[in-house]
């Protein structure tokens, strides 16, 4: 085992993630490698730390009172029709078994709700994400039209790093660049500048669920996605839709290599 | 109500605010209102999390889309990349004593929602990686930033340096 794979299993180790075949092999690189030790030390005192000295907030009891009444209001509000359904599943959850398929089901039911409901929202959320940061001042985090400014500002927030560049040969002068919440997620935003027009590129690596249209406009805005080496764009902007296709096409075709 | 302690502590600490934890939990669990009777065990505690999670983020950008901001602007400065860090800043930062959860608080935000949840919460990194809906890849490396930020942060530097810690905390 060499160090650079160690220094994974290390973090893993003292969260108690390994296989304990895994932590075999650990074990015996750490007793000869002085600095995985070291950095094994170093994250268990760490933890230990945040464990004594980081605290666990409780409910207050006055929210806790306070909840219960609103829920009980709400579930008085809900209208009652489900009635046989609700004997249905009490029945259901007299079985053990049952009780566990009921769990998972309402897991499966949520994530489906949650991922869909995510994918059919994203094109709104993008245009208000655009609208919201054109009207107020908050338009630009990081005002600088050098990519290698831009760059290190965003990676340094996200746990990616998003390529930067400045298409002002094209007409697409980079103004700089912020961080948003697109899809529950921060994502990379680079702010272009055309003729009188921003341009909002959000930058994310690609979801699993992704496959957004491709091309589509609302509420007057149009919005281009793109994508290419793991990473997706998606373009917003009032300009026209093949304007706002052109910076992304240049995008994706840089980001795929020569 | 199971698991509501669970609930309250994530959303306090991606809300940093009594108030503004107390609105997003509520939310949360209206929205869970009809599943929460079968709420039992730990899957549920994490389905529970998710829930919170996802009503933390809306509330995010219906309340505070500019503070978003400021958070990144002047807390973050203190313990992100040394590199990017004014140096005579930095100094100031390091002279005033902070307290650990002070650092934690500080965290951007992806980075403090997998430490809470793992050191606080104690979810394993697929719990997280079902809450967070990233990849569990992604959770080691969130994991492993978020604790590299706090073994950065002028208060834990001893950490980094040379193990120290173990005397420090003795003493």
């Amino acid at each position: 085992m060499n160090c650079r794979h160690a220094a994974l299993l290390v973090a893993a180790a003292v969260d108690g993630e390994l296989r304990p075949l895994q932590a075999l092999s650990l074990r015996r690189h750490v007793a000869r490698c002085p600095a995985c030790a070291q950095q094994q030390a170093s994250l268990r005192a760490l933890r230990e730390r945040v464990q004594a000295e980081v605290p666990r907030h409780t409910a207050p009891p006055e929210f806790r009172a306070r909840l219960a009444a609103t829920l009980d209001a709400a579930a008085a509000d809900a209208p009652r029709r489900p009635r046989p359904a609700e004997g249905r599943w009490r029945w259901l959850l007299g079985g053990a078994l049952a009780g566990c398929a009921a769990t998972v089901t309402a897991w499966f039911v949520a994530t489906a709700v949650i991922d869909g409901r995510a994918g059919e929202n994203l094109a709104v959320e993008a245009v208000n994400v655009h609208v919201r940061a054109t009207l107020g001042s908050q338009l630009i985090q990081v005002a600088s039209s050098d990519q290698h400014t831009v760059k290190p500002w965003l990676s340094a927030r996200l746990d990616y790093s998003p390529p930067v560049r400045d298409y002002a040969a094209d007409g697409f002068e980079l103004v700089g660049g912020r961080i948003d919440y697109l899809d529950r997620h921060p994502v990379a935003t680079l702010v272009y500048r055309y003729r009188l027009h921003n341009i909002d590129v959000f930058v994310r690596p690609q979801t699993a669920h992704g496959g957004a249209a491709p091309l589509r406009s609302l509420r007057g805005f149009n919005l281009v996605r793109g994508d290419a080496a793991d990473m997706e764009w998606i373009a917003v902007s009032d300009v026209a839709p093949d304007v706002l296709a052109t910076l992304v096409e240049r995008i994706v075709k840089d980001a795929a290599g020569p | 109500m199971p698991h509501l302690d669970a609930a309250y502590n994530l959303a306090r600490w991606l809300t940093r605010d009594v108030h503004d934890a107390e609105d997003v939990v509520q939310d949360a669990c209206v929205r869970a209102l009809r599943y929460l009777a079968s709420l039992q065990g730990s899957d549920a505690r994490a389905w529970l999390l998710t829930i919170v999670r996802n009503a933390f983020y809306d509330w995010l950008a219906r309340n505070r889309p500019a503070e978003v901001v400021q958070v990144g602007d002047d807390a973050m400065e203190a313990i992100v990349d040394v590199a990017a860090v004014d140096p005579q800043q930095a100094a100031l930062r390091s002279a005033e004593t902070r307290a650990l959860a002070d650092a934690v608080a500080e965290l951007p935000l992806q980075f403090r929602e997998v430490l809470v949840l793992r050191e606080i919460e104690g979810l394993s990194y697929k719990e997280i990686a079902q809450v967070a809906g990233i990849p569990m890849g992604t959770v080691m490396s969130r994991l492993a930033r978020a604790r590299a930020l706090l073994q950065r942060s002028p208060m834990l530097r001893a950490i980094g340096g040379g193990g120290g810690v173990a005397t420090r905390s003795v003493r």
